[in-house]
């Protein structure tokens, strides 16, 4: 409903704009001061929904027009958050009047990537610490959630052409989680640095299990370890599957300890409890929106505007659950999309 | 590798042994020294060559703290040790459960059950390696006293796997035996297993140990996907370059992988050589 109306302002807005004979100064709407209007004469304009983007080398400056009638192509990733949040973007897209190639469900971060760069797809939802430790290639993260969001929006818009829309609120990011009904057992850990008394005192119940890419990592294994103090004996420690992780760590058999994303469904639905980084170790995934300097460059401030409020609402509880209906409950990932988006007032119909 | 049974050859090992044949491997007999030289050489020069400049490519890389984790002798080693341990175990399982099998299903009175014999051979061949692997885990998660994950459900998993190539050759090298020679066995006064133990299975061994090199490879390629399921192995290395996007950690855990497959299969071939019974 919101966004609506903030679409209708926005092409009001142009409009008195395009009337205007595109004055050199930059325009206020009038009226509802909650809208703002794009302003376009200026050239370091920028988006509207409150997230200024980079200066950019050479690339477009946000466009202004409105959704009705673009043709937009949405991909994503393979997993079940990427397909929920690939159909996010389309069913808003949709929504906004845009025309929408479905590509989502492409495969892997490379095969996205990839897709993204040759213009294949226009957008996709990327997480800004795979874009800093894998794209960019650093080996250490960046602490702070806006900063290590904002040195990524800038390095690929510069290098790329890409433009990062605002991050969502939720971090899906490294996590160690323990059955639930394990805890007493276990000397009811509830943070990372309580596994330190676990490691020395019953180093045969400090059992992990990981995905192969966890211990070689700096932001993996070996950094918490160093980070707090403590090690895993290493003959305790198996490398599993991604998903045998966490039917393992609910078996307990081979591990009571399981690496996990922070963010994924089987957490609730095996009754994993995520002991909390209290250290503030493991980086910051908070995904974006990317699009295309091509699409942005027509578009900008009608998808900062349309991406603003979603990325708010995508918070670490409501991910989780979004997470849990497709991974745990078999709901399909266009369906939970189109009811978050409805429950959470996102849609303008 | 065809035998010939048209002529005298398929006589027992102990005449042919009699008859004082030479040590050498029939394929090389005939050939200069340097030639034969050259044939048993090739191989080992070309790993070591092709070793060599991994560790040189390797060297001359710059490496970042990810790289140094895990390319590094006691980690190589240890992945090494498990992928040797995988293949071979499994390999040795077939071997122990392919063959009885194999002799089974072509004795007269039980040869209605060949087909369903080999059909279960066929079966686990035809099952994705790792939709196997899966399988198992999910097999193994049902049943109290097997562990899910490790060394053992990723034997079990290669094992039915790999299990096709040694049943058929062991059925194939026994079917292919001349039945005039069964019957002059017969003649000689032997019983159904000295028919078996002293004609059939000498005769049979040639092929069957080409199954057990085919197997072999087999389970070395497979084992790359065991440690999806806690059973390590240098698969390891590959999917945490891949993944990782380090190409030196990808190249090393494929190049190992590669190396391997053809040691052993260098290593199969000399051993089909020699336990091939002389004369065949």
């Amino acid at each position: 409903m919101r966004y609506r109306t903030k679409t209708i302002l926005a092409l009001l807005a142009l409009l008195t704009l395009l009337a205007a004979a595109c004055g050199g100064e930059p325009l206020e709407s009038e009226g509802d001061g909650e809208a703002a209007a794009p302003a376009t004469g200026d050239a370091t304009a920028t988006g509207t929904a409150g997230t200024g983007t980079a200066d950019g080398g050479g690339a477009a400056e946000a466009g202004t027009e409105s959704l009705d009638g673009a043709e937009i192509t949405v991909g994503s990733k393979d997993f079940d958050e990427q397909l929920i949040l690939g159909y996010i973007s389309k069913v808003a897209l949709e929504d906004a009047g845009a025309t929408v190639i479905d590509q989502i469900n492409l495969g892997g971060t490379d095969a996205a990537r990839a897709a993204l760069l040759s213009g294949e797809i226009d957008t996709y939802w990327e997480y800004n610490g795979t874009a800093w430790i894998s794209f960019m290639e650093q080996e250490d993260p960046i602490p702070d959630r806006i900063e290590q969001y904002e040195v990524v929006r800038d390095a690929e818009l510069e290098e790329h052409q890409l433009h990062w829309l605002a991050p969502a609120e939720f971090n899906n990011t490294y996590g160690l989680a323990y059955l639930t009904a394990a805890a007493d057992d276990l000397g009811n850990p509830e943070t990372l640095s309580d596994l330190g008394p676990l490691t020395e005192e019953s180093p045969e119940l400090a059992t992990l299990c990981v995905e192969s890419e966890f211990p070689a990592r700096n932001d993996g294994l070996p950094g918490m370890e160093q980070l707090y103090g403590y090690e895993f004996p290493p003959e305790n420690v198996t490398v599993l599957d991604t998903g045998v992780v966490y039917t393992a760590t609910a078996d307990r058999d081979p591990c009571n300890f399981g690496e996990v994303f922070t963010t994924d469904g089987r957490i609730a639905a095996l009754e994993l409890t995520v002991l909390e980084d209290d250290k503030g170790f493991f980086p910051l995934y908070n995904p974006s929106p990317i699009f295309t300097d091509e699409v942005y460059g027509q578009y900008g401030a009608a998808l900062e505007e349309l991406f603003a409020p979603i990325s708010e609402a995508l918070t670490q509880d409501a991910m989780t659950e979004l997470n849990k209906r497709v991974s745990a409950d078999g709901e399909r990932p266009e369906a939970v999309a189109q009811d978050f988006l409805e429950s959470n007032d996102l849609l303008g119909a | 590798m065809a035998v010939d049974t048209s002529g005298p050859v398929g006589r027992p090992q102990e005449l042919a042994d009699t008859a004082g044949t030479t040590p050498l491997p029939r394929t090389t007999e005939g050939f200069s020294p340097l030639r034969r030289a050259f044939r048993y050489a090739a191989m080992p020069l070309f790993l070591t060559l092709l070793l060599l400049g991994l560790y040189l490519w390797v060297t001359g890389q710059q490496l970042g703290q990810v790289e140094q984790r895990q390319l590094n002798a006691p980690f190589i080693t240890a992945k090494l040790v498990q992928h040797v341990r995988a293949s071979t175990l499994s390999t040795i399982l077939v071997i122990l459960i392919a063959v009885p099998m194999g002799i089974l299903a072509t004795r007269p009175s039980l040869r209605r059950f060949a087909p369903l014999i080999i059909g279960l051979g066929n079966f686990g061949q035809a099952i994705p390696s790792l939709g196997l692997l899966t399988l198992i885990f999910l097999f193994a998660r049902t049943v109290e006293w097997l562990p899910s994950t490790g060394i053992v459900p990723v034997v079990l998993a290669l094992t039915a796997y790999s299990a096709l190539p040694i049943l058929r050759n062991t059925m194939v090298g026994l079917q292919q035996v001349d039945p005039s020679l069964l019957l002059a066995g017969r003649g000689m006064g032997l019983s159904n297993t000295g028919v078996l133990t002293r004609i059939e299975m000498p005769l049979a061994v040639p092929v069957i140990l080409a199954g057990v090199r085919t197997a072999l490879i087999i389970n070395i390629g497979t084992a790359a996907l065991v440690f999806l399921y806690g059973g390590g192995g240098l698969g390891e290395l590959i999917f945490q370059g891949f993944q990782l996007r380090r190409t030196t950690i990808l190249m090393t855990g494929a190049v190992l992988t590669a190396a391997l497959a053809l040691l052993v299969d260098y290593l199969a071939g000399l051993a089909e050589e020699f336990l091939t019974p002389k004369g065949l």
